[in-house]
């Protein structure tokens, strides 16, 4: 008995001695600003930057349509900013899912040594920095940029194209700074891929496509769900391409947070804004989560198939 | 030649095209900054190390110099202040990320399971939403922003990913050892200097390289919360391509690359050989 009471009594000292300091210094400077921001969405903002400790809920009113009457008429473009966003992120989801889908199985496809390797070249830009990637494209897409001179150097313009400051320029910027959040997941489940069960549907009788549709895609729909995922989450609240790569024209709710931020100095309704991000990305996360435990409960309740099923 | 020679042949070519895409744009950086041409940098007009002098502060031919020494030491100040960060920010998490490993992985407690599912909570959240989280923070408590919010802030984030990457090499980790180190009349703590640590001590070094490639890159969180004179280097040059795109960027660029390129290979080879 007494030993067992010390035991206990050093699990919870070492316990403590582990977790105390990470779990101040996280609930303090993580958790703490999350709070914070969280009240400072529902405060009026005051005149010249600042806020006014009144409880006001206009600044979520701006956002989803109930506006100020004494000042202002509700104006939807916020809305459509938010929209917008959405949509360019959907986008950069399916060109990566549909760049790194054959990639992967090529690879997967590769002697060992070269897996490797391959896998490793595809990994390495995620350590090169960011800012650095992101200028190599400003570089290949102005108007005075690479593609356009070689394009008029070889006679197939002869006005620069714009492609720079377009909602192409910022998927494309967001895809090629996302690939290896794609790939790898992607690649893990087509890694897995049983080639047995392909070569069965192949014998069955099935032709390519429903091969694909009801045996392949099936089995790798779970790298695609959660490459699609990590891909999705950086691409909505996204505000360095856009401003690099889609200029004043193409505005994602994350310059619209950065405005209010250092130019509008509007605090309470950029804090609104990137509550409604926030929120949008822990639905979806909740709403992956329970469908991930739901799958898994799925195939735990399966009867184990057994030889004598008729 | 059969239907599926042909579907792999076009594979392969597809695999060639698909790290031309992952590689193309990084190695024009590199190749262009040594181009000579001052007007138009995209087309060739013979080489020159010229960018690499002038961001030096070295006298070089191309550039006005007098107009560029005050812009050189704004870089090397923000090369210094991303360096202290990412160090300090790198050590502190290091050991935060594997105090919570250890502690999830050989503690059961009643909120085990929540600590584990919290360590996602700060890389899954937007960098934006973590970014003005925090100026929202230390202006409200009315600190003065500098060269340690931003350590702060960078601290916030990187101890998930040392944990994640510490959790995975005790996963790995034979727990038997332990037992036998207990067995033979070691304490706790002896246990943990001659047997856990230099276990787990690939997996500490490996989160620490990573929160440290990741810290000197970071953009976003930096941004909100770096003050007048804290700027870091990816800050520094945000704002020089906002301001307008010169040629020194590539040569920066091309550091910066060979930089981070040297790292992690160095890590990703160090994990390779000791598996």
């Amino acid at each position: 008995m007494m030993v067992r009471g010390t035991l206990k009594w050093r699990q919870a000292i070492a316990l403590l001695g582990l977790l105390g300091g990470p779990t101040l210094f996280l609930g303090v400077f993580f958790l703490g600003p999350l709070v914070i921001m969280l009240i400072y969405s529902w405060l009026e903002p005051g005149l010249y930057g600042g806020v006014v400790w009144n409880f006001y809920h206009l600044n979520y009113g701006r956002i989803f349509g109930w506006a100020n009457t004494r000042y202002e008429q509700f104006d939807p473009a916020y809305l459509r900013i938010f929209a917008r966003s959405i949509w360019l992120a959907l986008c950069t989801v399916g060109l990566s899912l549909a760049i790194c889908y054959p990639a992967a199985f090529w690879i997967s496809r590769q002697p060992e040594w070269r897996k490797n390797l391959f896998i490793f070249l595809i990994t390495l830009p995620f350590f090169v920095s960011l800012i650095v990637r992101l200028f190599a494209w400003v570089l290949l897409l102005r108007p005075t940029g690479f593609i356009n001179q070689a394009l008029m150097g070889l006679g197939i313009v002869d006005q620069p194209l714009e492609m720079i400051f377009t909602g192409f320029a910022v998927v494309l910027g967001m895809v090629y700074i996302f690939i290896p959040f794609m790939f790898l997941p992607v690649y893990a489940s087509v890694e897995k891929l049983d080639m047995a069960m392909v070569e069965a549907s192949f014998d069955l009788g099935a032709g390519r496509w429903q091969t694909f549709r009801r045996v392949i895609l099936p089995m790798t729909l779970p790298g695609v769900i959660g490459g699609s995922i990590i891909v999705f989450i950086p691409s909505l609240g996204n505000f360095i391409v856009p401003s690099l790569l889609g200029g004043a024209k193409v505005m994602m709710i994350g310059n619209l947070i950065e405005q209010q931020f250092l130019s509008a100095r509007n605090w309470p309704f950029g804090a609104a804004l990137s509550m409604v991000v926030m929120a949008t990305v822990l639905v979806l996360l909740l709403v992956y989560v329970r469908q991930m435990t739901r799958e898994d409960r799925a195939v735990a309740a399966a009867p184990e198939p057994t030889g004598d099923m008729r | 030649m059969t239907r599926s020679g042909i579907l792999s042949r076009l594979l392969s070519v597809y695999g060639l095209l698909f790290f031309a895409f992952i590689y193309a744009p990084i190695l024009l950086i590199v190749v262009f900054s040594f181009n000579a041409n001052p007007v138009n940098m995209m087309i060739w007009d013979g080489f020159t190390l010229d960018w690499y002098r002038t961001i030096f502060g070295f006298p070089s031919r191309l550039t006005e110099s007098t107009l560029y020494v005050e812009s050189t030491r704004q870089l090397y100040a923000a090369v210094r202040n991303s360096l202290l960060v990412a160090l300090v920010a790198s050590s502190v998490s290091t050991i935060f990320g594997t105090a919570i490993a250890l502690a999830v992985a050989r503690y059961r407690f009643r909120l085990r399971s929540f600590y584990r599912a919290f360590m996602f909570m700060p890389m899954i959240m937007p960098d934006i939403v973590l970014g003005i989280a925090l100026l929202i923070f230390f202006v409200s408590l009315g600190a003065q922003l500098s060269i340690y919010t931003i350590m702060i802030g960078h601290c916030t984030f990187l101890i998930s990913y040392v944990f994640i990457v510490v959790s995975a090499r005790i996963a790995d980790m034979d727990d038997k050892l332990e037992e036998a180190s207990a067995d033979l009349g070691a304490n706790p703590w002896q246990t943990f200097r001659r047997v856990t640590l230099p276990l787990i001590l690939p997996g500490v070094v490996g989160g620490g390289l990573l929160a440290f490639i990741i810290s000197m890159d970071d953009l976003v969180i930096t941004y909100f919360i770096a003050g007048v004179d804290s700027t870091t280097l990816p800050v520094f040059i945000y704002g020089m391509l906002r301001r307008g795109i010169k040629p020194e960027i590539n040569a920066i660029a091309t550091i910066m690359l060979v930089f981070s390129i040297l790292v992690a290979s160095a890590g990703l080879y160090l994990r390779a050989r000791r598996k």
